[in-house]
């Protein structure tokens, strides 16, 4: 047979004994490109680190030069930070930012995937509703904050509806789009085998729409971090953006690289996450990305 | 041949059209599968083919004339199993997940599945790749799952479409000498769709040559080659020859009728179209 195999399947069958030592060379090759792939990620972590420490830098000479208005000292930053995290400031905000964002990201998940779903799902319903979903999808999440106050108050349930207010758009397109263009040979393969419309659908036209589901979730939750620091800004002050906004408005900087440093790491930690999650539940395409 | 037997399959003036009956794909279309036949429809691109296929498998209704699998209007079920040109597996199961869903699809109960897969996986010789996943196999190993994902649900008709076009030449050689064997232990019927002339004759006991725009019937040859064919190559044969040189005299008319002429004025513009009213 000509056919090619992943070399770790075909690693045992090349171990035949016309080759004289397969497995040494074999040894041999893989180590040499473990050693090319360990030098390149240390060549990245390098140059990010140095990029980093070229900011710090940055900070140094901006807060020389120009003060601690422009530029905070970063050892203040890190004192600040020390002391906000110890006196349990930055965790009580980072509990009220979280419950906020969590809800607003799990309502925004169920409700525009479902719809999603749906609209993705039967053409009808998705032709019908379509100019609507672009309309509420184009308009800036801000632009609603005024009647969510109106209907919902200040405090922490108004905070989660503009949060899921921003993200389930996002999230429902993407749903949509990836059911409504589910591969159409799997289709026909599962209908000519005599699928059902509901083994179809769910057996078919979800899986195959997984990884257009997860970017959507991935969207959504950077979102929703922008959605929660809006609403603790523009409504209720609390959380990290109410920590913010406090600490900019008496022009604390130190304070407010503190908060800035947290919100950073969060963004960063989100999506790393669903990143992580992407990679497992939908491993086959993202396998197919990355080439054999 | 037994040619007493009732038909499975039959065609009765069948036609079909396309984009609210713009284009003609098929007009009356007659013939029939006996069980156990391995009939090849043939022609060249633009007769339908692919089509006639998926109405045998009721994928989509005639709009004229008869379609009849077993003395019924087809319905997509376990009486009829398709290999399509791409192995059309599902990425996100392994390959024995990919046989449990046709067998799923099928009925059989749950805990039967998964030995069922293995031992069709067997068959094509990829037990040990049971659980990887499609896209770490070559085309060829993705083909024989496709096809032992059709024979598992043990249909009485198998639909091929061009199942090996896709497939590097020596592949092609083997997975073609593995149908055969197959077929001769389990005597379903095949209605195989390829453009290849040689594969035909090399496969089938009888032909469908189609022409094109519309789809119609040219010619139904019987096929009389020594069997079991997979053991004799018949390609050495002069009734080999003799028939390959017959369909493809066919097919040069065809094309000298203008039907892929007509295909190549689109092509390029600037040319004059030879017979721009053909049809």
């Amino acid at each position: 047979m000509t056919e090619l195999a992943p070399a770790h399947r075909t690693a045992p069958t090349l171990a035949s004994p016309h080759s004289p030592s397969p497995v040494s060379s074999a040894a041999v090759l893989a180590e040499r490109a473990r050693t090319r792939r360990r030098r390149e990620q240390g060549m990245v972590l390098g140059s990010q680190v140095t990029i980093a420490l070229l900011f710090l830098v940055g900070m140094y000479a901006l807060n020389a030069t120009a003060g601690n208005l422009t530029m905070p000292n970063p050892l203040d930053v890190l004192d600040k930070s020390i002391i906000m995290w110890s006196d349990g400031t930055i965790p009580r905000a980072l509990g009220q930012s979280l419950t906020v964002l969590g809800l607003g990201f799990l309502l925004a998940a169920v409700t525009g995937i479902s719809l999603g779903i749906l609209l993705g799902g039967f053409r009808f319903v998705g032709r019908v509703f379509d100019p609507f979903v672009n309309a509420m999808n184009s308009t800036p999440g801000a632009a609603f904050i005024p009647l969510i106050i109106v209907w919902f108050g200040l405090y922490t349930e108004a905070k989660v509806i503009v949060v899921w207010n921003a993200a389930v758009f996002p999230i429902l397109i993407n749903t949509a789009a990836g059911i409504s263009s589910a591969n159409k040979d799997l289709v026909e393969m599962a209908r000519a085998f005599g699928a059902s419309r509901m083994t179809l659908f769910w057996k078919v036209m979800v899986p195959d729409a997984m990884p257009s589901i997860l970017s959507g979730l991935r969207i959504g939750a950077a979102i929703c971090t922008v959605g929660t620091v809006i609403a603790e800004l523009t409504m209720a002050q609390s959380g990290l953006g109410g920590l913010l906004i406090a600490a900019g408005n008496r022009f604390q900087m130190d304070r407010y690289f503190a908060v800035v440093i947290v919100l950073m790491a969060l963004g960063t930690l989100i999506t790393a996450l669903l990143r992580y999650a992407e990679r497992r539940l939908a491993r086959w395409r993202v396998s197919l990305q990355e080439g054999r | 041949m037994a040619v007493s037997q009732a038909p499975l399959i039959s065609l009765r003036q069948v036609g079909k059209s396309f984009k609210d009956g713009k284009v003609r794909a098929l007009e009356n279309i007659s013939f029939d599968v006996r069980p156990g036949e391995f009939v090849s429809l043939v022609g060249p691109s633009g007769c339908g083919k692919t089509t006639l296929l998926r109405l045998i498998n009721g994928l989509i209704e005639a709009d004229e004339g008869q379609v009849r699998v077993l003395g019924q209007p087809p319905e997509p079920g376990p009486d009829l199993a398709m290999v399509f040109q791409s192995a059309r597996l599902l990425p996100w199961l392994t390959v024995v997940g990919n046989i449990v869903f046709a067998l799923a699809l099928r009925g059989i109960a749950r805990e039967d599945r998964t030995q069922r897969a293995l031992a069709l996986l067997g068959a094509v010789g990829l037990r040990e790749f049971a659980d990887a996943y499609p896209h770490e196999l070559s085309g060829g190993m993705q083909q024989r799952v496709g096809l032992a994902r059709a024979l598992a649900v043990e249909p009485k008709v198998l639909l091929m479409d061009e199942p090996f076009a896709a497939l590097d030449a020596m592949t092609r050689e083997v997975l073609r000498g593995e149908l055969l064997r197959m077929w001769s232990r389990r005597r379903m019927a095949i209605v195989f769709v390829t453009h290849d002339i040689d594969e035909a004759v090399l496969l089938s006991q009888r032909i469908v040559l189609l022409r094109p725009r519309p789809g119609r019937v040219d010619e139904i040859l019987d096929v009389e080659l020594p069997e079991p064919r997979w053991q004799n190559d018949p390609r050495t044969l002069p009734a080999f020859a003799a028939m390959r040189k017959h369909l493809w005299d066919r097919i040069h008319a065809m094309v000298g009728d203008g039907a892929e002429l007509e295909e190549l004025a689109g092509a390029f513009p600037d040319v004059e179209p030879p017979q721009a009213q053909a049809r």
